[in-house]
């Protein structure tokens, strides 16, 4: 509902200020590519990991690989797996909402009204996350400006707004909905080109009509039809312009009928990673958030056969090793979305520059908690692929309980955004990581 | 700022009641012809038209023939006067009346046409509505005000929970650290409450509303599912929320609130708004109804303003702009309509793709009727929709590209486009008239099935339109453009001398005046009569205080008797004099030409230089009164100040702030005024109750007020529809104790009844 009034207020605002095609191009433009793109994606799996079957005993280059990072094989040069980072934010709310609300903010939440399991109660995070403070950045400067900034993907995010169900904030208190619907994000991103489509098709019928009207009325009043029949004229024109123009961006075909349920979520993640794909090939934006259920998330993964719940499961002592096998396995799929993204965005040739979309791209993929039964915020089991960043990738590091802001700080770097701290100051001390 | 452009005299037309011309004999018109002929017309032009060299301004107007006779007398021929004065000068003014100057004269050298009209953005919004309406259902207020409220005793609005069930008139609650009610809800530290029904909204616009509570809150507007603003998380400080819904007049949108307090150690809830031209105010009961209500599909996309050059909103021209708009309107109407579809093609969860497709389909068409307001041919029914199910489109993409046609088609976008005379076009004049809005289902089928072939059952048709609170709200817009309101958004006055008109003050000034036109729209008889003489007026305690009488005691609204020997009618209402007034001084032009040209209809040219008045320090021995008839007494400007000044005095006793005065500079205050109508007959008033009074009875304001009425709904000139239609209404107004509505059908029904191509078919 939402993208669809902004889309709605976007068409209003801009016929009142613009000319109806350009605002109907508008997203057609790309900026000449005078430095290489820089893209950034966070993806988003709950309830912590599995760190047994995901830590690499080895640190440095030619590192092991534990078996749920496996998908991630192939891009193991690509990689970085960094142990040792902690969200170190305490005050307000049970660590599973401060675990989603200060992972991309590393900013306590508000006091609030939301009851968690223990704790006290807590309201919105009081930061900007690092994601919206990019977008801001990017979207500042005329080169890097995209038609969006940045899009945020969400796979069955359940429909309540409240701390654990969002990690992406425009400000203190401004926490930003994700879109988990695939048909919705594809009207919001492609939506105009099909209503140009529609409207070059019932234009013609309504020129004609115009005329025919225009043979049975009165002298007087045919210069009234006459002048509309130009505007009519002069906007199909326009669009057949526009319409040549539109060829290189091919809209992805979405299959019909995909219901959000639990038993889809396959299917939903692969919808949405080919929709965020695409939307970086038509450079809509430089930034995509991925979240993938949501914090406390309690998707029943029958299509791995596990009928326990996902949350339900993380609750279990280490103990139980049948829980831990189905906790791998839970966490292994994450990891091949993961790699599916990645591969997807290996094989893509970076429109217009060098190499492929993944050479320009850092994806980081995140977690609420370092571990489920423990709830432990410490060792959040973050790792990054692909080259945008111009980090030294292909490396098991180890860390000494630093705190994430830290790490959030090293991002903004590597876009060329100096911030001095992210989040909270205190946990800023030391700077950014080292990771060139 | 109150000037109105040449244009706009030119057309503003009003038939006289000046005599002469009728009872001058044809040898002296001859004669007054051959004076004019000489003397005049070298500058004039022959009829005159004006001359390019001399005097390039056509010459017409609406001063009686005493005053053009007084002004040849005393300025013509220019720079020697004394050529033509006497009987010359009353020949030559009887047969400039005849010829070419009175607005009759005006009309039978140009006699002024039905022009083809598009929709205006007003139209489009309502009729957008209305066809979503026309396939579900409507509601209108009823006697009960607030909302209704379910109070439980936890945070869950579960049934066995629900502690009380209750109407509130407004939600404005801080219950400290307790309960709404100790017995019945105990726990202070969880419960919640959930109220329901439908904002009524009388004025078109944004509509900013407002969430003041220390808990968590959710507010829905015109959309069951979607929250207008969502706090339900409480986080922080924050104690107020905001969001804006656009909201057509003469509707009632669904609402609902739901809040709850959780483990907080205070409870407030408060619903506030702020509506276009009001300050942020609890929602008055008066616009919260109980009663349930269907979502509305509301066109938000802006569109430019329609013409308003002849004094009234019509859609007599396009523009690139416009064009624009529409497509953009059309693409937000049809993606809204997706949500409508189950409702309004009947679709149910087991129809087959095939079933679903041929609903859709039919509905399609439905609409189109509707759009249309008559039936398509097989032609138009292949074009608009059927072409787009046949090309093999998926069902979605043929409905979308079926309503897109047919809400680009000029069928829906203009009034009238295919010349046809029937009884669709009756019903739809109607309702134009009426509703500023496509004809209802109903009336399409009045018109169908031959019901509104006779006048009474036509009539019928009408009065059950304006007996809504549609037909309510039509006149109140009318009202508004009538007086000007929207010009009166930013008063302000001068902070030394009042310090406390604030933003507030005016916010209720305007509630204040709003009460008095909603009296009048309401009132079953006599609402005329009230709106122009009565003696009570709307106050609150802020507004008391100001004015300085006994409080009404409370914070509500009351009517009461204010300064009521002194004041009567909407003309001493202290928003308009406040605002035809400057900062620190009354301004008897700026009420004379309210009164001149908005009320008794008279033509008044802009003044020939751009003047601005002097200021009072410059005159301290002078009374605004004195100074204003010092300012404007050479001869060119008398020329209209004496009629507008004289009208202006009388509201003297009232200052820049509309507040009662006696004295001004030490000196007694004049309040004595007159008016000369077009007769000649001149009428003396003592302040405005006399000047009310005389409002009231003057056949002029009778004529302007449907005139004006008539332009406001029917958008065409009324000289299109006869020499006497004005003539015509004006008795019948009077003749039905100045009843509004019945004047309103009146209009309705002439218009819809009118059809000169049938008499002028060549």
């Amino acid at each position: 509902m939402n993208t669809r009034r902004d889309f709605l207020k976007q068409l209003g605002l801009a016929s009142a200020t613009l000319p109806f095609i350009s605002n109907l191009s508008a997203f057609a433009a790309s900026s000449a590519a005078t430095t290489r793109k820089q893209r950034l994606v966070i993806m988003f799996s709950p309830n912590g990991t599995v760190p047994w079957d995901f830590w690499p005993e080895k640190e440095g280059r030619d590192f092991d690989i534990k078996p749920i990072l496996k998908p991630m094989e192939a891009f193991q040069d690509r990689m970085l797996v960094m142990h040792g980072i902690c969200d170190k934010l305490q005050g307000d709310g049970d660590r599973h909402m401060r675990g989603m609300g200060c992972m991309l903010t590393g900013a306590e939440l508000f006091p609030g009204n939301v009851q968690g399991g223990s704790d006290t109660p807590a309201g919105w995070a009081s930061g900007i996350s690092l994601d919206q403070e990019l977008k801001n950045y990017l979207q500042s400067k005329e080169e890097t400006r995209t038609r969006f900034g940045s899009l945020e993907f969400g796979v069955m995010v359940p429909d309540r707004a409240d701390t654990w169900t969002r990690m992406s904030y425009a400000g203190g208190n401004r926490p930003i909905a994700p879109i988990d619907n695939p048909y919705q994000m594809f009207q919001k991103l492609y939506g105009q080109m099909k209503d140009r489509e529609h409207l070059s098709s019932v234009l013609d019928d309504v020129q004609e009509d115009l005329q025919r009207l225009s043979k049975i009325i009165g002298k007087e009043d045919r210069q009234l039809l006459d002048e509309h029949t130009q505007f009519v004229r002069a906007m199909e024109q326009q669009l057949q312009q526009d319409r040549s123009a539109d060829l290189d961006h091919a809209m992805p075909e979405l299959e019909p009928g995909i219901k959000e349920e639990n038993d889809n979520i396959p299917q939903i993640t692969k919808m949405q990673t080919e929709l965020l794909v695409n939307s970086f090939m038509n450079d809509f934006a430089r930034v995509a958030t991925f979240q993938i259920t949501n914090s406390v998330g309690n998707p029943k993964m029958s299509w791995l056969g596990i009928e326990e719940t996902h949350h339900t499961l993380s609750h279990e002592p280490d103990s139980n090793k049948e829980a831990h096998e189905k906790l791998t396995k839970i966490n292994t799929w994450y990891s091949e979305q993961l790699a599916y993204l990645t591969k997807r965005l290996a094989e893509t040739p970076e429109p217009g520059g060098e190499g492929s979309m993944l050479d320009n791209t850092l994806i980081l993929w995140g977690n609420e908690l370092g571990q489920g039964n423990s709830h432990t915020l410490d060792n959040i089991p973050f790792v990054m692929v692909g080259n945008g960043l111009g980090f030294d990738m292909g490396r098991s590091l180890k860390f000494d309980k630093v705190a994430h802001n830290r790490l959030l700080m090293s991002i903004a770097h590597g876009f060329g955004h100096h911030v001095e701290t992210f989040g909270k100051q205190e946990f800023c001390e030391g700077g950014a990581l080292s990771l060139t | 700022m109150f000037r109105t452009s040449c244009a706009a005299a030119i057309v503003s037309l009003l038939l006289p009641h000046f005599s002469s011309p009728a009872f001058a004999q044809a040898d002296q018109l001859q004669r007054g012809a051959e004076i004019y002929a000489q003397k005049c017309a070298s500058c004039h032009g022959a009829t005159g038209e004006g001359t390019a060299d001399n005097y390039p301004e056509a010459m017409f107007g609406d001063k009686p023939t005493i005053d053009l006779t007084e002004l040849i007398a005393t300025t013509m021929p220019e720079g020697e006067p004394e050529l033509c004065v006497g009987d010359d000068a009353q020949l030559v003014a009887e047969w400039m009346q005849s010829a070419f100057y009175s607005p009759e004269a005006q009309a039978r050298i140009n006699p002024p046409k039905r022009q083809l009209s598009r929709l205006t953005v007003a139209q489009y919004r309502n009729s957008v509505a209305d066809l979503v309406e026309s396939f579900t259902w409507f509601n209108q207020p009823n006697d009960k005000d607030g909302l209704t409220a379910k109070y439980y005793k936890s945070r869950h609005f579960r049934d066995k929970e629900k502690a009380i069930e209750r109407l509130d008139p407004t939600i404005n609650f801080n219950f400290g650290e307790g309960t709404p009610d100790k017995d019945k809800i105990p726990e202070s530290e969880e419960f919640s409450i959930q109220w329901e029904g439908s904002v009524v909204i009388d004025e078109t616009g944004w509509y900013e509303f407002i969430v003041k509570t220390e808990n968590g809150a959710r507010l829905f507007v015109n959309d069951r599912e979607a929250a207008l603003t969502d706090a339900w998380v409480k986080s922080g400080d924050e104690t107020e929320y905001r969001g804006s819904r656009f909201l057509l007049a003469g509707r009632l949108y669904p609402i609902r609130l739901e809040w709850f307090t959780f483990k907080e150690k205070t409870a407030t809830i408060g619903l506030w708004w702020k509506t276009p031209h009001g300050a942020e105010r609890p929602i008055p009961a008066r616009h919260l109804s109980p009663q349930n209500s269907p979502e509305v599909l509301v066109v938000e996309t802006p569109f430019p303003p329609d013409d308003r050059s002849d004094g009234y909103i019509r859609g007599t021209s396009v523009s690139r702009e416009w064009d624009e708009a529409t497509t953009f309107a059309a693409i937000e109407a049809a993606d809204k309509m997706q949500k409508f579809y189950r409702d309004v093609a009947k679709l149910k969860n087991d129809d087959s793709p095939e079933k679903r497709r041929e609903k859709l389909q039919e509905f399609c068409q439905t609409f189109a009727y509707r759009a249309f307001r008559r039936p398509l041919d097989d032609t138009l029914k292949k074009t608009y929709i059927n072409t787009h199910f046949e090309d093999g489109s998926d069902t979605d993409t043929a409905v979308k590209r079926s309503l897109l046609a047919i809400l680009k088609s000029p069928r829906f976008l203009y009034r009238e486009v295919t010349g046809e005379y029937d009884l669709y076009t009756r019903v739809s004049r109607l309702s134009f008239a009426l509703h500023d809005s496509i004809p209802s289902q109903n009336l399409l089928k009045a018109a169908e099935k031959g019901w509104v072939k006779d006048d009474k059952p036509l009539r019928d048709q009408a009065w059950q339109l304006v007996n809504t609170y549609r037909g309510q709200v039509r006149l109140t817009e009318f009202f508004r453009t009538w007086m000007n309101l929207e010009r009166l958004d930013d008063l302000q006055k001068d902070a030394e001398l009042y310090p406390s008109f604030t933003p507030e003050l005016v916010a209720d000034l305007r509630t204040s005046f709003e009460l008095l036109l909603r009296d009048a729209v309401t009132a079953d008889k006599d609402g005329f009569r009230n709106l122009v003489t009565g003696r009570e007026t709307w106050m609150n305690d802020r507004l008391a205080e100001f004015y300085q009488i006994d409080p009404p005691d409370g914070e509500n609204f009351k009517k009461v008797g204010f300064e009521s020997e002194y004041r009567a009618g909407f003309v001493s209402h202290p928003f308009l004099l406040a605002g035809f007034a400057y900062r620190n001084t009354s301004s008897p032009i700026h009420r004379g030409v309210f009164l001149s040209r908005g009320i008794l209809g008279r033509a008044l040219k802009p003044p020939p230089d751009s003047v601005s008045p002097v200021a009072p320090d410059l005159e301290p021995d002078l009374t605004t009164r004195e100074r204003t008839s010092k300012q404007t007494s050479p001869s060119m400007c008398a020329n209209c100040h004496g009629m507008i000044n004289s009208l202006g005095f009388a509201l003297e006793g009232f200052d820049a702030a509309g507040r009662f005065r006696q004295t001004e500079q030490n000196k007694p205050i004049d309040v004595t005024g007159h008016y000369r109508m077009r007769s000649g007959e001149v009428s003396k008033f003592l302040g405005a109750t006399e000047l009310a009074d005389f409002l009231f009875q003057s056949p002029e304001t009778h004529r302007s007020f449907c005139r004006q009425l008539f332009h406001h709904m029917v958008q065409q000139p009324i000289l299109a529809y006869g020499p006497q239609s004005i003539d015509e209404l004006a008795t019948s107004f009077a003749g039905n104790e100045y009843n509004m509505r019945h004047l309103m059908v009146e209009i309705a029904c002439r218009s819809a009844t009118h059809h000169p191509e049938q008499k002028q078919s060549e």
